[in-house]
């Protein structure tokens, strides 16, 4: 999340960066280009104030002149020609001087020349006046009427002047206006621009301030990190490391110290710094991972020892395996731990399992043996029984009868034992096919097998119905044929045994008695009965091994069965538990998880 | 050759069940011939000689020395002149395994040698009046240990 904030920021500054440089680059421009136009301005009114002065000067040439002339008709001296002369030269200087002033411009140049003329044609005047008087004229020889084109003429100037100032006027006054328009808006421009680009530095300001602190805050959560990854991989006994494969630069976490038992100067990190530790059998281990790393692109696994600065033959294991990094080289990354506490345990449960293999082919010769050896005789024994029994009993006396009942016994007694131990033996044998099946059929079959004895001491069954589920049908009919018969053999003398057989569907965490603690749902499969019941504290007895509860005078019997059925319901992930009351009678609880 | 009396052998190398065998067989109101053999080396050669009358029914022990009941089996249906010989199996062993073995090596019926003298002259009995050819070709698994 706070990665992404600063991620998302570099665009953002780089806009604002350009934004600023533009809008100084901006304003820049502004500001040249109105000074320019203001200078342009100012030229224009200093010009057009030249051209008044000029047109102003040049009318008083004019008047000069004239009154130079009325001076040397009057007095006919001399003196009042210096002026006239002057006024023609410096006339001729002005109008020269004022066509450059103009400049280009057609409509003034044409006034001017215009003006010339006049001026001219006026000056023209005055010298003929004044060379007539030098022949001979009365000093008020002048006609009306040579006077009056005179004073019309010198109006026409005047008039030409004035069209010409008033002219410049006009122009001085738009030009004024245009500079003070000019000269108002200029900083206003440059004020806005700066007010805007004074705006975005301190935005970007905030915006970086804002970017630094989660930054900081990044940092520290890295730093955090980085020394819970420490402290872990100091506790689970790993470190990593990272090789740079195109700068041929290798780095190890700090852990590896720990792990190798040595100072950090004892460790160069390098692969040969590394091997030094590795066991001389197993460097090639080590090589080949590497190699492996590198051409598969996939997770490398490789085993192997080191032997620590402490002398102590470690087992370690190595995964690796080769990433891009940001600027697309490829890095060689992997995990080293230290497994050899795991090694250990592993040989323990190697062993264990040796001895397991071992007992069970005990026990599978054992079941050899019982099934085999030890019934061939005593089949034997009960067939010659057998046939003394049919032919021979009258031969024998009161005492041999009776000596000959009790080998019976014996013998049936010992045949049993033999039937119950392969019984068990089976229920132990790994052997486990499970099928999907109806137990409601596998009880049936149960029942059936078990007619003699129900029908002999007037049994009744009720049942209920009961789950398909996954089991091994023989050893099922064989859990219910043992807790049934059980249910028969420890009836109450002169009362007919009913026993009850129920199914429901329970909660894992609500059997407190039992290791089950998980939510799976679960079938509880009741079988009740009303015989002789038990004793309470015996509940658990009951299922031990050739544990009983009766002697054999009392109740006939081999200690196995229950063992059976404890063994079976295991063989089908479950638990089964007794409950007893004494004379009330006993009940059974199987409890076994539901098929998904 | 009598055609009327039903030919039986037994390879077992127990004497008291060869013994139990014939006093249960004779005392049976059939008329039979029992030939008893010690083991399997013994049945082999006898089924193999030339001019043999193959007998009705052969009643093969499992755990014999020499050669045991399976191996003789065996021999038995991979030979074309002996395979249609209708064969039950004779044993104190009521192992899974070996009922599952030879039922798919091809015994017609497997016997656990029983307790008790008058249970084995009834098993003889049912045996004896089998009709093999309707037995065989209603042969299944669930039938296949014969239980009285």
């Amino acid at each position: 999340m706070k990665r992404k904030i600063v991620k998302l920021s570099i665009p953002y500054l780089l806009t604002t960066l350009i934004l600023s440089i533009f809008l100084l680059v901006f304003s820049a421009a502004i500001t040249y280009k109105q000074f320019l136009e203001l200078t342009k301005a100012e030229k224009r009114v200093v010009q057009s104030h030249k051209v008044i002065l000029t047109a102003q000067e040049l009318l008083s040439t004019v008047k000069d002149a004239e009154t130079a002339q009325r001076g040397y008709l009057l007095t006919r001296d001399t003196i009042f020609l210096v002026p006239y002369k002057d006024a023609i030269t410096y006339s001729a200087k002005i109008i020269t001087d004022f066509k450059k002033l103009v400049g280009n411009n057609p409509e003034k140049q044409k006034a001017i020349d215009t003006l010339d003329f006049l001026i001219h044609k006026r000056f023209d005047i005055i010298a003929a006046s004044i060379f007539k008087k030098d022949i001979e004229l009365p000093l008020f020889s002048v006609d009306k009427k040579s006077m009056l084109s005179r004073k019309d003429l010198v109006d026409k100037i005047r008039s030409k002047t004035n069209e010409i100032i008033k002219n410049e006027k006009m122009q001085l006054k738009i030009r004024e206006s245009e500079h003070r328009e000019e000269v108002h808006l200029s900083p206003l421009t440059f004020l806005y621009t700066s007010l805007f680009a004074l705006s975005i530095f301190v935005i970007a300001f905030f915006k970086i301030k804002s970017d630094l602190f989660h930054l900081k805050l990044a940092n520290n959560q890295l730093l955090i990190n980085k020394r819970l990854f420490e402290h872990s991989e100091n506790i689970s006994n790993i470190c990593n490391w990272c090789w740079n494969l195109e700068a041929n630069h290798l780095t190890f976490s700090n852990n590896i110290h720990y792990m190798l038992r040595c100072e950090k100067y004892d460790f160069k990190q390098t692969v040969e710094g590394f091997s030094k530790f590795v066991h001389p059998d197993d460097q090639h281990i080590i090589t080949n991972g590497v190699k492996e790393a590198l051409e598969i692109y996939k997770t490398a696994i490789v085993y192997y020892r080191v032997i620590r600065k402490d002398g102590v033959i470690c087992y370690f294991k190595s995964e690796s395996k080769v990433i891009q990094d940001n600027f697309h080289k490829n890095i060689m990354i992997g995990v080293i731990s230290d497994i050899s506490e795991q090694h250990h345990n592993n040989a323990i449960l190697e062993e264990k399992l040796f001895d397991l293999e071992r007992t069970n082919k005990e026990l599978l010769a054992f079941n050899h043996v019982a099934s085999h050896d030890l019934q061939e005789p005593l089949r034997k024994i009960q067939n010659f029984i057998s046939r003394l029994d049919a032919n021979e009993m009258e031969s024998l006396s009161e005492n041999g009868r009776t000596y000959f009942s009790r080998i019976k016994v014996a013998a049936n007694r010992m045949q049993l034992l033999i039937d119950d131990l392969l019984a068990f033996s089976r229920a132990n044998k790994a052997e486990k096919v499970y099928e999907l099946k109806d137990l409601n059929i596998l009880l049936k079959i149960s029942i059936q097998e078990l007619a003699q004895s129900i029908e002999e001491k007037y049994a009744t069954i009720n049942t209920s119905a009961l789950p398909s589920l996954n089991v091994i049908p023989f050893q099922i009919q064989q859990l219910f044929i043992n807790i049934i018969s059980n249910a028969i053999k420890y009836s109450k003398a002169n009362v007919a045994p009913v026993i009850t057989i129920s199914s429901e569907i329970i909660c894992g965490k609500d059997i407190i008695k039992s290791s089950f603690t998980s939510e799976n749902k679960l079938h509880k499969i009741t079988i009740s009965d009303n015989g002789i019941g038990f004793d309470e504290e015996y509940a658990e007895d009951i299922f031990i091994l050739f544990n009983r509860l009766h002697s054999d005078t009392e109740y006939y019997g081999t200690g196995i069965g229950l063992t059976i059925c404890r063994k079976i319901v295991e063989n089908h992930n479950g638990y089964i538990t007794a409950e007893g009351i004494p004379n009330v009678g006993s009940r059974f609880n199987i409890y076994l998880p539901m098929t998904e | 050759m009598n055609n009327s009396a039903l030919h039986i052998l037994l390879a077992d190398d127990d004497e008291d069940d060869r013994l139990f065998f014939k006093e249960a067989i004779d005392e049976i109101k059939v008329k039979t011939i029992v030939t008893l053999l010690n083991d399997g080396v013994q049945l082999m050669l006898y089924l193999n000689q030339p001019d043999v009358v193959l007998p009705n029914v052969v009643f093969l022990d499992l755990n014999m020395p020499k050669k045991g009941g399976m191996q003789c089996l065996k021999e038995i249906r991979s030979n074309s002149k002996l395979k249609d010989l209708s064969i039950a199996i004779y044993s104190t062993s009521a192992s899974e395994h070996d009922i599952e073995e030879t039922f798919v090596k091809g015994a017609n019926i497997y016997i656990k040698k029983p307790n008790d003298f008058g249970e084995l002259k009834k098993i003889l009995a049912e045996v004896i009046n089998i009709n093999w050819q309707y037995h065989t070709s209603g042969l299944n698994k669930e039938n296949f240990l014969l239980s009285i």
